[in-house]
């Protein structure tokens, strides 16, 4: 009968955010790891930790198939067709470019409101209306780690800008607790696999501006219902060194 | 691979601390189940026995409250108290009360579906099932 409570939540958020740097410590990392290359000019090559924030723009696409209970939910009220906005704050490591491509390790801590789509729908006749037996929760604090690989796009002269390609795979950690109209059913995974892909934006490495897209590959919910949970981060990411 | 190493331990640990903590299913069923059904007033719209559907919808119907105290009263004159129950695979309203004058009138419903403005109830007698379509109005 344990729940996290939204201030033990935060508590950890706020650990996270203080103590991973310090754990990460990945300027040393990186000297130290033979897989990277490295620099001394880090403010060309990239390499280094980087901190971001920024915006999301979330959908959960929801086809609840043979799923049955006792509830039912008016999807005039539940249903909403529409990216939702959020915000989100993490931390990046990443590899030096060697000849044009570098990898990204990314984790960030989301607060996501999603839309809601529902795709299927059943009666309660004589009553009127369309319902679903699932009610969808819509706002959620995920934990994402995201490997990227980066591809510098040469359609400019990237001594000075960099436009970069990136994807690769994510995961979503649900960190918040599923409403309890969903604990009756345990309806909710606690992981959802993402694939993404982006474009990445970066003035001499002194700030870059993303745009990532997140696919869900994985169900966010159990069978036999499936949710899929896609997303558009916008953000800027700066050197940690520029702050600490 | 250092790095990689300790990004792993940490998104291990985390997840390892979330999903230690989860929530009695039955519990939070019979929860939501009552906080859709109470403090409400549920006006029966229609009745369905045999496929044939009795509509009360624009008339004076029959109403049954129930609070969030545990107490229930309908338009008859029938009050006393009600619980949520799962004894098995069906949800169920039980109901404990008296008539005005004072007679005893014990019944239990199905709970067949529940949501905050729309509650069918039903009932078998005699082999016969009868479904009662409840709104808020």
């Amino acid at each position: 009968m344990y729940e996290f409570n939204l201030k033990g939540r935060q508590i950890i958020v706020v650990l996270f955010l203080v103590i991973a740097p310090q754990f990460l410590n990945a300027q040393n990392l990186f000297t130290k790891s033979k897989a990277f290359v490295l620099s001394k000019t880090n403010q060309v090559n990239g390499s280094g930790i980087y901190l971001f924030g920024g915006m999301d723009l979330s959908k959960q696409n929801i086809s609840t198939g043979s799923y049955a209970s006792a509830f039912n939910y008016n999807l005039s009220n539940y249903s909403n067709n529409a990216f939702k906005p959020g915000f989100f704050a993490g931390l990046r490591a990443q590899t030096a470019y060697q000849q044009n491509h570098a990898l990204s390790f990314d984790m960030s801590i989301h607060r996501m409101s999603t839309g809601t789509n529902y795709k299927e729908s059943v009666t309660l006749q004589p009553f009127l209306g369309t319902f679903s037996q699932f009610k969808a929760d819509n706002l959620f604090w995920m934990l994402n780690t995201a490997v990227h690989y980066k591809q510098i796009l040469n359609i400019t002269d990237t001594s000075k800008f960099k436009f970069q390609l990136v994807f690769g795979p994510s995961l979503d950690t649900r960190l918040s607790a599923q409403s309890e109209d969903n604990i009756a059913h345990s309806n909710y995974h606690r992981l959802v696999l993402k694939g993404d892909i982006g474009l990445e934006f970066s003035n001499r490495n002194y700030y870059t501006f993303f745009l990532h897209y997140k696919q869900g590959i994985s169900s966010f919910t159990a069978s036999p219902i499936h949710t899929s949970l896609n997303s558009f981060d916008f953000g800027m990411l700066v050197k940690a060194s520029d702050f600490f | 691979m250092k790095i990689i190493n300790k990004y792993i331990a940490i998104t291990a640990l985390l997840f390892i601390g979330f999903n230690a903590c989860t929530k009695d299913e039955k519990a939070a069923e019979l929860n939501v189940t009552k906080n859709m059904v109470s403090d409400k007033t549920w006006y029966l719209d229609y009745s369905v026995t045999n496929n044939t559907t009795k509509s009360y919808v624009g008339q004076t119907t029959y109403f049954i409250n129930f609070l969030k105290t545990g107490r229930t009263n309908d338009s008859d004159g029938i009050s006393g108290t009600y619980q949520i129950q799962k004894p098995a695979n069906m949800l169920q309203v039980q109901v404990t009360a008296t008539t005005v004058s004072g007679t005893s009138a014990n019944y239990t419903y199905d709970i067949e579906s529940v949501g905050n403005q729309n509650l069918i109830l039903a009932y078998t007698k005699n082999g016969i099932r009868t479904q009662l379509y409840y709104s808020t109005k």
